[in-house]
């Protein structure tokens, strides 16, 4: 399946989110599992506290119970000793006991009935105690043997028991809670870490294929580039084997054409001579016979009419074999291509003009803006004195004639050269049509015979370049000649 | 160089023959009254100069110049230029180029091969048959050398 641009893009932002949900998730997880660590961790230790603090206060209880037991009996002072050590401790740990139950409420009454044995307790085992200092033993066993004290001895064990068992209970509930709250933390990772191994899976899939089909595209592009080049290049060079073609026939079809034509033209200056000859000889002649004036009628006006008529025709024929063949020859010359100043060549060819152009207070202008150039000199020469020659030729008689040769950069390693005048114009009608071979535009007020736009664009053409204009009837015209920079590189590519 | 001149026969190799024609008359028009051996076309006209044989020996001694046209049915006139000033016996014989082309390089390869004049046939007839007399007046001036 094809991955467009489109659905690569749009697959990728879902994936990235999906995978950026997925690590939300874990570090979500991660910060209330741990969270709650803590809580469970804070009720173990408060647990274990309850539970220390009532075995101490238990202990100390049963070690004031053991003393007073071990004095009744031996009255003697020495087993005395463990019972006025814990007195002092059950004090201290029954506080403890309370902070420790502080926060829950529903101990606050065991505690008071708790308060009430141990003081029962307390007071029961001084009673004995004093009993026995002052000799009373018997006294102080009967005290013993009401049970008072050991009853409030037994209910405190029976809340001792009952604490440390909620207090063991908690701690194994806590340490559940904890493994529970490990678990699940682990899950939560596990299937964070999946989701984001598929998304980046996924998403790496996507890229190598992307990628694939990329390369697989440039290369098609790359071939089908090669192959239209191969194309350019063998139409390139039928065109260019046709053009020979042509020129070669038109210089073949006029040079042969010339051979006749040195015939006719030079017969037609026999005839004149003779006819010449004739006419004088008629002319002076007089003779009766009707026939005769037809005859010195047909030697002194309609032979020389004929023959001059001849020799027009025949000198229009010579030019224009001569306009081809001059094209024809353009084509087929060896084009030199040399650095060229294209500011020194505007200068020498605006200096060639520059008597006739003065003369009626006109003037050029060179603005050169890139001098330099890779190009056929004697081509250049002839395509700017020719456009030149044109400038002075067609210029608008009742202004002075001013000409601007100016040239700029374009893009793709090409130049243009616009040669600008104010003259008499061509109608848009003739702006192709001027560059035709034989065709001329507007008043034909001055002699030429129509090839000099034709050859020029002939040069232009050969050089890589093409001629275009911008005319306005009246206003002047431009000729805008783009060529390429370095010819070498288009020759090159004519005849590869 | 001998002074006691024979007269010089004039070799007009031309296929047209309305050319040859006209180059006759305007020869003679000058007054140069040198006989014409005309040809028209280039395998007679080798036979002429270099013999039956193409050594050449058959020119030895001969007072000749040579009006060639470049454009001939069977060769070219180059290749009669060459052979004619490759050969021992010929080389020294003036040989006037006439053709229609003015290409520049056929031009210098005519010189090249030792043309003495090229001259364009112009279809401007005045400015051709003024050509020619001039040649004919250049016949009449110069000593044309005995071929050795």
């Amino acid at each position: 399946m094809p991955i467009s641009n489109n659905v690569f893009v749009r697959s990728g932002v879902v994936l990235l989110l999906v995978g950026f949900l997925a690590l939300a998730g874990i570090v979500g997880t991660t910060i209330w599992l741990v969270e709650q660590t803590q809580v469970y961790f804070n009720q173990v230790i408060e647990a274990r506290d309850a539970r220390t603090t009532a075995v101490d206060l238990r202990t100390a209880l049963q070690d004031a119970e053991t003393g007073q037991r071990g004095y009744i009996l031996t009255q003697e002072e020495g087993y005395l000793e463990p019972y006025t050590r814990a007195v002092g401790l059950v004090e201290q740990n029954f506080e403890q006991l309370q902070n420790v139950l502080v926060p829950y409420p529903q101990a606050v009454e065991p505690l008071q009935t708790l308060r009430a044995d141990i003081d029962t307790k307390l007071t029961e085992m001084a009673a004995t105690i004093d009993m026995v200092r002052s000799g009373d033993v018997e006294g102080a066993v009967a005290v013993v043997q009401t049970d008072r004290g050991k009853e409030a001895m037994d209910r405190s064990r029976t809340f001792f028991d009952a604490l440390i068992r909620a207090a063991d209970n908690r701690l194994t509930a806590g340490a559940e809670d904890q493994r529970n709250a490990a678990t699940a933390l682990r899950w939560t990772n596990i299937a964070g870490a999946f989701v984001i191994f598929v998304v980046v899976g996924a998403f790496a899939w996507t890229v190598v294929s992307y990628t694939r089909e990329l390369a697989k595209a440039r290369q098609e592009v790359e071939l089908a580039n090669a192959s239209l080049e191969q194309r350019v290049r063998e139409r390139t060079v039928d065109l260019g084997r046709a053009n020979e073609e042509i020129q070669r026939f038109a210089y073949i079809v006029t040079h042969d054409l010339r051979a006749p034509l040195v015939n006719i033209m030079g017969f037609t200056s026999e005839l004149e001579t003779s006819v010449g000859e004739l006419s004088t000889y008629m002319r002076d002649h007089e003779d009766p016979d009707p026939a005769f004036a037809a005859a010195r009628t047909a030697a002194t006006e309609d032979l020389p009419e004929a023959i001059t008529f001849i020799r027009a025709a025949t000198r229009k024929m010579d030019a224009l074999i001569n306009a081809i063949l001059k094209i024809s020859r353009e084509g087929r010359r060896q084009l030199k291509p040399e650095p060229v100043n294209l500011a020194e060549l505007a200068e020498a060819s605006a200096a060639a003009i520059h008597h006739q152009v003065a003369d009626k207070g006109g003037r050029v202008e060179v603005d050169i803006a890139v001098p330099r150039v890779i190009s056929d000199r004697l081509s250049l020469e002839q395509i700017l004195g020719n456009l030149l020659d044109n400038a002075v030729k067609y210029q608008q008689p009742e202004r002075p004639l001013t000409v601007r040769i100016t040239t700029r950069q374009l893009p793709g390693g090409r130049v243009e050269l616009a040669v600008e005048d104010n003259g008499r114009g061509i109608a848009g009608t003739d702006h192709e049509r001027v560059f035709e071979l034989f065709r001329r535009s507007g008043a034909q007020s001055q002699p030429g015979e129509g090839i000099g736009l034709a050859h020029v664009r002939t040069m232009v053409r050969s050089l890589g370049g093409d001629i275009t204009l911008r005319s306005e009837l009246g206003q002047g015209t431009t000729f805008i000649i783009t060529l390429p920079r370095d010819l070498r590189s288009y020759l090159e590519t004519v005849t590869k | 160089m001998s002074y006691d001149a024979k007269p010089v026969t004039i070799v007009m190799i031309e296929d047209d023959e309305g050319h040859a024609r006209l180059i006759e008359k305007n020869i003679r028009r000058a007054g140069v009254n040198n006989e014409i051996v005309p040809f028209t076309d280039g395998t007679s006209a080798l036979n002429y100069l270099m013999g039956a044989d193409g050594s050449g020996e058959v020119s030895r001694g001969r007072q000749l110049l040579v009006l060639l046209d470049l454009n001939l049915p069977d060769m070219t006139g180059v290749d009669i230029l060459e052979k004619v000033k490759g050969n021992e016996h010929t080389r020294l014989t003036p040989v006037v180029v006439l053709t229609t082309t003015d290409d520049q390089r056929e031009i210098q390869r005519c010189y090249d091969l030792g043309a003495n004049v090229y001259i364009t046939k112009p279809v401007d007839y005045d400015g051709f048959a003024n050509a020619i007399r001039q040649l004919g007046l250049f016949f009449s001036v110069i000593q044309i050398p005995e071929t050795e």
